[in-house]
């Protein structure tokens, strides 16, 4: 069995074993296949709450992945808002970093940009990524909602965003009136 | 307004994320899809010569203790109903998955576990074993529970 830990190594491999195969647009059109579907998880928690899905999904993710990180959602009631990643330090690109035995594939900090913005914009988030840094496994993501969705998602996303601030264990926050 | 925080150092987790079992499976779907099964076999290959050198490094220099102290380690992290035995042959090692947490985890995300699926396992082991001293055997696959027998022996 090739452990969940091992997963990054495996995938890094897989975009260097398609790139050599295929070609860098085969890389793309995989980034695309996973960007249309393999984000289920996410995509239904935006479907049902919005912006606050994104928290909710990378909040999942990012502590699983043992990332360093800070993640903070600014909301307004009525479903609009902005929500952002500071990636101090990626747990993928930085294990990918410290092994020595195999080369990392050259572009494979791309595959974020890849797949989250596409299938986010589907449902009214703008995304805009923060490369710079990404050969010292830093790099940063935000999304922002400029219009509301639907009233019963807004809802949803601020009664679970109230319940986050209220009970989210580690969460730092407020509410206020602007 | 309402504004959430949350600020994590990596050491403040364990890293273990199941998730990435389903996105493996994918990527085993996507090559059977699209590159047929060879290219399954090919990128497999590909992954475990160039990943697993120093795993290989290790078993030509140590034996099978090498194979039996990695697959501790893993499963030791990932769960599963697993027994991993040496018998008083010290060139025979057997690894009986009663439940693989992988396939575990892909079942109870829904997903379908990708054809040939097993060869991440048999194949990673054939190619290990290449060029060394041993062999790897593999049977009793169930696609429902990631069930099998996974048998090292010298050649």
């Amino acid at each position: 069995m090739i452990s969940c830990t091992e997963f990054i190594p495996s995938y890094s491999l897989f975009f260097s074993w398609l790139d050599e195969t295929a070609g860098h647009d085969k890389v793309l059109e995989y980034w695309k296949y996973i960007s249309d579907n393999y984000l289920d998880m996410l995509e239904n928690a935006v479907r049902e709450k919005g912006i606050f899905g994104c928290w909710e999904y990378w909040k999942h993710s990012l502590n699983e992945e043992a990332a360093d990180f800070v993640q903070e959602l600014y909301l307004n009631e009525d479903g609009t808002g902005k929500f952002s990643i500071d990636m101090r330090y990626c747990p993928s690109k930085g294990r990918l970093l410290e092994y020595s035995h195999f080369t990392p594939y050259y572009d494979y900090c791309s595959h974020c940009p890849a797949l989250y913005p596409p299938m986010l914009e589907r449902y009214g988030l703008r995304g805009i990524a923060d490369m710079d840094r990404v050969d010292e496994a830093a790099c940063g993501e935000t999304y922002y909602m400029d219009n509301p969705p639907a009233p019963e998602i807004a809802a949803a996303g601020w009664k679970a965003a109230l319940e986050e601030l209220a009970t989210g264990e580690g969460i730092t926050g407020s509410l206020t009136e602007k | 307004m309402l504004h959430l925080r949350m600020d994590r150092k990596a050491s403040d987790n364990v890293y273990l994320h199941k998730d990435f079992h389903n996105a493996f499976n994918l990527a085993i779907q996507y090559l059977t899809d699209n590159y047929g099964e060879e290219g399954v076999r090919d990128y497999l290959r590909y992954f475990t010569r160039n990943y697993y050198g120093p795993l290989k490094a290790d078993l030509l220099e140590r034996g099978l203790v090498a194979i039996e102290e990695h697959y501790r380690k893993i499963y030791e992290i990932e769960g599963g109903d697993v027994t991993i035995e040496r018998s008083d042959d010290p060139e025979e090692l057997v690894i009986t998955v009663r439940v693989c947490p992988a396939v575990e985890h892909i079942r109870k995300l829904g997903s379908k576990l990708a054809p040939n699926y097993e060869w991440s396992t048999s194949l990673v082991h054939e190619t290990l074993c290449e060029d060394t001293p041993w062999r790897a055997e593999f049977s009793g696959w169930d696609p429902q529970t990631g069930a099998s027998i996974q048998r090292f022996v010298r050649r």
